[in-house]
């Protein structure tokens, strides 16, 4: 019941603002188009993978990018909730710290499923992206796991930062180191040592490798497990500590 | 079934910041709270009220010392606290975005309800609180008052049996104030307990059953009103109204050295300290001197008792 509540609350305030809903359902795909589309024109890029273009490529990288996104701005939300007070209140609400985040994750963990379901969908009859459609469950799950990790990393970093614009700037960082050294624009065997290094430590590579493998089927079978496993083991960690940062807050 | 609802034992609370020297907000701080009734808890600003009803709506851990609100410790058992808690906090909290409406609404549903009883609920509430025209409106465009009427109307949406309200009439108008207050009798007659924090002593005065004044986060006084009002013994206000003040008046009133005292138009108004019948005498001689029209003498009020003991620090 009281995750349903801080689910609906959410739902509510999302649904003040119709365009915000448009744009966290489509967005993906319009950077598909855009950017996979005109990389793929001006510059010729493959992957080097026989029957995979850069959209099918890019594909995995829009979708761990969209759940980072939906994950950076419901944190944001942390921000909001105390200018109107209303985040000490609920403080005060019959609900542990936990069901309060796992709650606020909910509402955008659906919206992130409708998004890539919309996403991989319209690359399928738009782009002709060949999707591999026994991986359905694992991109599903993937999303959901993906949306969730993402957020409470984010929501460590809004609970301990008062300052919205000292926020901005750490989540400004994150979006250029995380997603420019991973998996997400390009295949990590061309690179330079030291940044696939650092790529194969990034988890948004482990989250990236696994939507790829669950929409188009490449990668060893065996990296992704162990991927899926890391991915799931630093989503735990994120809630353990956000829970903990959510507690010391009053 | 424990007669008592909240109690508190030898509560502290230290906050610590980097690089700045601890502060001790509350001090071995032990109370309860009956069963039924409305609590005030007073104290001048940085007293340590607030940061007690942190601790007691488990928004602040203690540093040491127990707080139990209906036999729940809120340390080991917050949830079940919280589930037994409605609280007015001190900054104004609204859900900016929702309707009047959708606030009440959302505040129930977090306690479990839901569904047509609950809407027809929120109806009368807003009835009550003045909020039936802006129901449809989103709290974002009402004003600070109104929003925090939306505040306080949220914890007649729920039955829990405990109500915090730190400051509740904030930004209130005194007819609204009024008739909030009728309300929190009449719930508190029914068994709710109520413990608020207030500024305003007149609102405590007509409120409460039990009051703590606090100050430096320890006790300086408890009781009723009635008892507080002993704790100032022998302080008087005298108002003299004469049809014209005689031109002596400032030489008699001297004779009794009164704490203050003040003369405007054809009113004479005297603080004493002084045993009642020095009171008197004054009165009386100056009854001689001119025509009185009307005599009005009082015996303290808690805000004299609140000056008094809160400048003086004693404990009882």
């Amino acid at each position: 019941m009281t995750l349903t509540a801080v689910l609906i609350r959410e739902g509510k305030i999302r649904a003040t603002n119709s365009t915000f809903i448009f744009w966290d359902l489509l967005y993906p795909l319009g950077y598909l188009l855009v950017f996979g589309l005109g990389m793929t024109a001006s510059m010729g890029f493959t992957v080097g993978l026989p029957g995979v273009d850069y959209n099918a490529f890019f594909l995995a990288g829009v979708l761990g990018m969209a759940s980072f996104g939906i994950a950076s701005n419901t944190s944001w939300s942390f921000f909001l909730d105390r200018d109107n007070g209303i985040f000490y209140e609920m403080l005060t609400y019959p609900l542990s710290r936990s069901q309060y985040l796992l709650g606020k994750v909910l509402f955008n963990v659906l919206v992130a499923l409708v998004q890539a379901l919309i996403t991989v969908g319209l690359s399928a009859a738009l782009l002709d992206v060949s999707i591999r459609p026994e991986g359905i469950p694992l991109l599903l799950v993937a999303t959901v796991v993906g949306t969730a990790g993402w957020f409470f990393f984010y929501a460590i970093f809004a609970l301990w930062i008062r300052r919205n614009d000292a926020f901005n700037t750490i989540t400004s960082v994150f979006y250029f180191v995380l997603l420019f050294a991973s998996s997400m624009f390009y295949p990590l065997e061309p690179l330079p040592a030291a940044i696939r290094i650092a790529a194969r430590a990034n988890p948004i590579t482990w989250h990236v490798d696994v939507l790829r493998y669950a929409t188009i089927g490449i990668g060893d079978a065996r990296l992704i497990v162990w991927e899926s496993i890391a991915f799931m083991a630093f989503t735990l960690a994120a809630f353990l500590v956000a829970v903990r940062s959510l507690e010391r807050e009053g | 079934m424990s007669d008592v609802a909240i109690r508190v034992d030898h509560l502290c609370k230290v906050y610590r910041g980097k690089g700045t020297a601890a502060i001790r907000a509350v001090d071995d701080l032990s109370f309860s709270v009956k069963r039924g009734s409305i609590f005030g808890l007073l104290g001048p600003n940085g007293a340590g009220k607030t940061t007690t009803l942190r601790v007691l709506t488990t928004r602040a851990r203690p540093t040491s010392g127990t707080a139990h609100v209906l036999g729940h410790d809120v340390v080991r058992a917050p949830l079940e606290v919280r589930k037994r808690i409605g609280v007015v906090i001190q900054e104004q909290a609204a859900e900016l975005l929702l309707s009047v409406r959708d606030n009440l609404l959302t505040y129930a549903r977090f306690h479990a309800s839901s569904g047509p009883a609950v809407r027809a609920r929120a109806d009368d509430v807003m009835e009550q609180f003045g909020l039936a025209d802006s129901a449809d409106r989103k709290v974002q465009d009402l004003s600070g008052g109104i929003r925090r009427r939306v505040q306080v109307a949220k914890m007649f949406m729920v039955d829990v049996p405990v109500i915090f309200l730190d400051e509740f009439s904030t930004g209130m108008d005194p007819i609204l104030k009024r008739a909030v207050m009728a309300l929190l009798r009449t719930q508190a007659a029914e068994g709710r307990t109520i413990v608020l924090t207030t500024q305003i002593l007149t609102e405590a005065e007509e409120l409460c059953d039990d009051i703590l004044i606090i100050n430096n986060g320890r006790q300086v006084a408890r009781g009723d009103l009635h008892a507080l009002k002993m704790l100032t013994d022998r302080l008087y206000d005298v108002s003299l109204t004469f049809e014209r003040v005689p031109d002596d008046v400032m030489t008699v009133i001297e004779g009794y050295r009164p704490a203050r005292v003040s003369v405007a138009h054809n009113t004479v108004q005297l603080r004493m300290k002084d045993e009642e019948s020095r009171v008197l005498a004054l009165v009386s001689a100056l009854a001689t001197r001119g025509h009185l029209l009307r005599i009005e003498i009082n015996g303290a009020s808690l805000e004299d008792v609140f000056v008094e003991i809160t400048g003086k620090g004693a404990t009882t």
